[in-house]
């Protein structure tokens, strides 16, 4: 794909300014109506998905040349998707999040990067990961484990902690609880550790495709040497990469599975008991990943036609991600099985959910406002009088903690599997 | 083509708003210069109308006013948007120095007096955030045709107003209770009871009313000044002080309270539709009326609204279900027909304007549509119409679209236009350039009086802004429109209005000097050379040249002016 396959999506946007709300029948203050940080953060049309479709026309047809403002609007996005679920309220024929993805890798591939980013970038393509952590410290995290390695034997699936679990102090005891429970339930598993690499999602998301493929095409070669089958992740970030952009992109045919995902079913199972009270009265935020950019991958080589005349449809018909079927109800039956807690939900949830700030390299590009995004929404969890805010991906928990921490509403901050963790009498820490 | 804003004026309005406040950069102006329906009056079908100069995002009343004064002395003109939507947003002319206001960060509602039943808002307020703060309160706005995404400052202080309630609620220019305005000379007015310091409690006086001139009937939209606060009145709401939706997306559904009812009437000519309304209107009932889902044409809507509902559906369905004899039997059930909502203040009152109704619908020979009335659908439609959340969906088919006809009046006059535009439409449609619908793609309110009486239809006309030819057809079938009224003696309808947003000074003139009443136009030169004497706003508030026009100059025995002339008001 180029931009220039994006021009009739920019032609046909009506600036109808969707993208900037969360979809408007799920309005139910004007306090928590907006939906996208990008615009509120950036102001200007052009930080909005109907304005990037304009900059990227305006950049195709050389109304317009790519400045430092214009590196901006681009980047400046958690590529958080709300856009595209409210686009796509009313549209059949528009895939703005792809336009955006698409006009990123053109900046890129046009030299005009962020020079926020190159260390990021360096450390994935010297360190596998995205955290600039030396890769020999990667399995660290699981040391104290008897795990099948991966890199010398054979197992059915492989847990695949991801970046941040493995690296972030704070968050690695949620990769041990997800093997405590991965070893429970003796599922034939095993792990990568210090030769497991970064996904490649992120790097995608800030406009770097060769180094997701490169990523992408390394951990394909090293799961199939292993013989493994389907890959399980307590990243959502992770989860989307491999399930929609591995499959798009690299052909991969290997079946992903999120923890929280793992977990529901176990526990609708019978085979995980959750005994022990954790009394606490908790809010849950849908990862962008997880939730409205969740959904299953269909596979679709086809072209535009016409009906009717002139009405837009697809030969094939084209598979909708608009949202509608992304994971949300196994991470909120798992909290609702964990005895003694209490969940409330927020205005914005599910494909509605205002994102957590650190997505699309908004963390490490643009700190500030990836944490006034954070702010924004540990405000909406506050406002449901919960003491904590839950969330099954470890980058919104990084950045809600560290909003926390620099002053943002007092709330803890969870894994579901740590709440999991608790209620089955592992402490986690 | 970029053309620079004098840097003395961007540094200076750069002082009044901050620098993070102010761009410049050309794609950032381009993202403002690209406007819905500007293919179809720009040269070369660009969806560029002119490019502002620089954009600015004032923070307040006094900004507005301080950046219009600073505009004067550079003698830029001033073009504030707020949602944005249609052309007409934008800068209307490509030599013309033009600093567009965004006034997205003004965007508080002030207050909701809930005893006096209004709300004043600021101009980024939009109907979805002020409905659902409203209706906590037991009240509920008037939200336009053009859904829960406007601005109400825009609808109601500078464009009609008119949606699918306001034959309960009214319309929202009548709404209006009181605005402050920055004339373009960059005074702060105030107008209603509000300028005595007496709060916003009413629209008028004392003395001549400012109301009636900086809007008329269509408002200035943007051509006279810059609206930075309204009020609006607000009206009963008898439903849950929270819109719950169910349902996968994008066909949300709104559960049906016991004291609420929600149908699809159809009927089964024009005549008996026409008397229906005027039964509806004479017996009172009724809160939400308008014939919403006919913008897919009467070919298509039942096919697409039961796929639209379905979230696993897509337009490739639609194709399949016209075909099927199930959905066909529905479609000519529903091809002349409208969405009806009833609010009780009780169930008893509910169970009498149902009776009432019925009596309605069997004197008249109209039914309700059965596939339409059943809970999904129904609940559908209460979603729909309650938020007016999907009003995007005009433009599901192709990614464009264009109203013509609209011309307002009673069910009479309107059931007499409604065949010729069924004809003309069908007609164009026979390039194959636009989409093939049928005929009757005719929708719009039931009334846009409180209470009824007065409205319009307008036809839907979808067209690939993707494709050059469809464009063409579309700018074919607008001119074909005017012909056709002109033809029998009706006045022209929206699509003039579009369309002449692409003519000359000169030519609008012309165009105006044609119409009846041109004292108004002539009174509207000298509001304009009063409020604007440097010429900041533009056409969109109408005026005409003294002595242009044979009336005019007949009554004045002035010249006619030289084509060319300036679009500028004569000095004092």
């Amino acid at each position: 794909m180029t931009l220039e396959n994006y021009r009739a999506d920019a032609m046909r946007c009506t600036r109808c300014a969707y993208c900037k709300w969360i979809p408007f029948d799920l309005i139910k203050s004007a306090r928590f109506s907006k939906g996208c940080p990008s615009i509120e953060a950036g102001k200007f049309h052009a930080y909005s998905a109907g304005g990037r479709l304009v900059t990227a026309l305006s950049l195709m047809d050389g109304r317009s040349t790519v400045t430092e403002k214009v590196k901006e609007s681009v980047f400046k996005c958690n590529l958080c998707g709300q856009c595209d679920v409210s686009c796509k309220i009313c549209r059949y024929d528009m895939e703005p999040l792809d336009a955006m993805r698409e006009l990123r890798a053109t900046l890129v591939e046009g030299n005009h990067t962020l020079p926020q980013l190159a260390p990021v970038i360096e450390s994935l393509r010297e360190e596998f990961n995205m955290v600039e952590q030396p890769a020999e410290k990667r399995g660290d995290w699981a040391k104290e484990f008897e795990v099948k390695d991966l890199t010398k034997e054979k197992a059915e699936f492989v847990f695949h902690a991801g970046c941040r679990y493995s690296f972030d102090g704070d968050l690695a005891h949620v990769a041990r609880t997800c093997v405590k429970i991965l070893q429970k339930v003796a599922v034939d598993f095993g792990i990568l550790g210090m030769n497991e690499m970064c996904c490649g999602g992120r790097a995608y998301d800030m406009g770097y495709r060769t180094d997701f493929q490169t990523r992408a095409n390394a951990n394909l070669k090293a799961w199939k040497r292993a013989g493994v089958k389907t890959v399980i992740t307590p990243c959502a970030e992770c989860f989307h990469t491999f399930s929609r952009k591995y499959t798009a992109k690299a052909g991969s045919q290997i079946k992903v599975i999120h923890m929280v995902q793992f977990v529901d079913e176990l526990i609708k199972a019978g085979k995980l008991k959750l005994a022990k009270p954790v009394k606490l009265k908790v809010t849950y935020h849908d990862p962008c990943h997880l939730g409205r950019q969740g959904e299953p991958y269909v596979p679709w080589d086809g072209k535009e036609k016409k009906i009717f005349g002139q009405a837009v449809c697809y030969d094939p018909p084209k598979p909708k991600y608009n949202g509608a079927f992304g994971v949300y109800q196994p991470p909120r039956d798992v909290l609702k099985a964990i005895p003694g807690l209490q969940v409330v939900e927020m205005e914005r949830i599910k494909e509605a959910a205002w994102c957590c700030g650190a997505g699309g390299g908004a963390r490490e590009a643009y700190p500030e406002f990836s944490r006034c995004t954070a702010n924004e929404r540990l405000e909406e969890a506050q406002s449901t009088g919960a003491d904590a805010i839950a969330s099954a991906c470890p980058w919104c928990e990084r950045n809600f903690t560290d909003a926390t921490h620099a002053g943002g509403a007092k709330l803890k901050v969870f894994d579901i599997i740590e709440l999991v963790g608790q209620a089955m009498g592992e402490e986690g820490q | 083509m970029t053309q620079e804003i004098p840097r003395d004026a961007y540094r200076a309005i750069e002082d009044i708003v901050g620098p993070d406040n102010i761009s410049a950069d050309p794609a950032f102006l381009d993202s403002y210069a690209f406007q819905w329906l500007a293919e179809l009056v720009r040269p070369n079908r660009s969806h560029y109308m002119p490019r502002p100069w620089a954009v600015v995002l004032p923070g307040s009343t006094e900004e507005v006013a301080a950046v219009t004064r600073v505009c004067n002395k550079y003698r830029i003109k001033v073009k504030p948007i707020s949602t944005g939507w249609y052309h007409w947003a934008a800068p209307m002319k490509d030599d013309a120095p033009t600093v567009q206001l965004d006034l997205r960060r003004m965007d508080k509602i002030i207050e909701i007096d809930e005893k006096n039943m209004f709300a004043i808002v600021e101009p980024y307020v939009i109907c979805a955030q002020l409905q659902a703060e409203a209706m906590k309160r037991g009240l509920n706005i008037n939200i336009i045709g053009a859904g829960c995404s406007t601005s109400i400052v825009a609808s109601a202080c500078a464009y009609f107003g008119g949606g699918p309630s306001s034959y309960y609620l009214g319309h929202n220019s009548d709404n209006l209770l009181g605005q402050e305005w920055v004339t373009p000379a960059g005074e702060i007015i105030r107008t209603g009871s509000l300028s005595s310091g007496c709060g916003w409690f009413c629209s008028e006086g004392p003395g001549p009313s400012p109301r009636g001139i900086t809007r008329g009937v269509l408002g200035s939209r943007g051509g006279l000044g810059t609206y930075t606060k309204c009020a609006v009145k607000l009206g009963p709401w008898q439903g849950p002080p929270v819109l719950e939706p169910k349902g996968t997306l994008p066909g949300y559904r709104l559960p049906i309270p016991d004291n609420f009812r929600v149908y699809t009437i159809g009927a089964p000519d024009w005549d008996s539709w026409a008397n229906c309304y005027y039964e509806i209107y004479d017996n009172g009932v009724g809160y939400i009326f308008h014939r919403q889902f006919n913008l897919a044409g009467a070919d298509l809507a039942a096919a697409l609204w039961l796929n639209y509902i379905d979230p696993a559906k897509t337009l490739n369905d639609v194709e399949t279900s016209v075909k099927d004899p199930e959905i066909q039997k529905i479609t000519e059930e529903a091809r002349i027909s409208f969405q009806f909502i009833m609010q009780g203040n009780s169930i008893e009152d509910i169970q009498l304007q149902d009776k009432i109704l019925n009596e309605i619908l069997r004197r008249t020979g109209c039914y309700k549509v059965k596939r339409f009335c059943e809970p999904d659908m129904a609940e559908f439609t209460n979603m729909y119409m309650q938020r007016l959340g999907h009003k995007h969906c005009n433009f599901i088919w192709a990614g464009g679209y264009m109203g013509s006809w609209m011309q307002p009046g009673t069910p009479d006059f309107v059931k007499k236009y409604v065949p010729l535009a069924i004809e003309g439409f069908y007609r164009d449609q026979q390039s194959h350039k636009l989409v093939e619908c049928g005929g009757d793609a005719m929708m719009g309110c039931g009334s846009t009086l409180a209470g009824g009486g007065y409205f319009g239809l307008e036809q839907f006309v979808s067209y690939d802004p993707n494709d050059n030819d469809s464009i063409d057809a579309c700018v074919k079938h607008m001119e074909d429109a005017i012909a056709d009224t002109a033809a029998h003696g009706i006045p022209p309808g929206k699509e003039l209005l579009y369309l002449q947003i692409g003519w000359t000074d000169e030519r609008i003139w012309d165009a105006l000097a044609m119409m009846p009443q041109q004292f108004v136009l002539n009174f509207q030169r000298k509001i304009k050379e009063a409020f604007d004497p440097n010429s900041l706003g533009d056409r969109n508030y109408p005026w005409l040249p003294e002595g242009w026009g044979q009336a005019a100059s007949a009554s004045t025995g002035a010249p006619k002016p030289q084509p060319g002339t300036e679009c500028k008001p004569a000095t004092k």
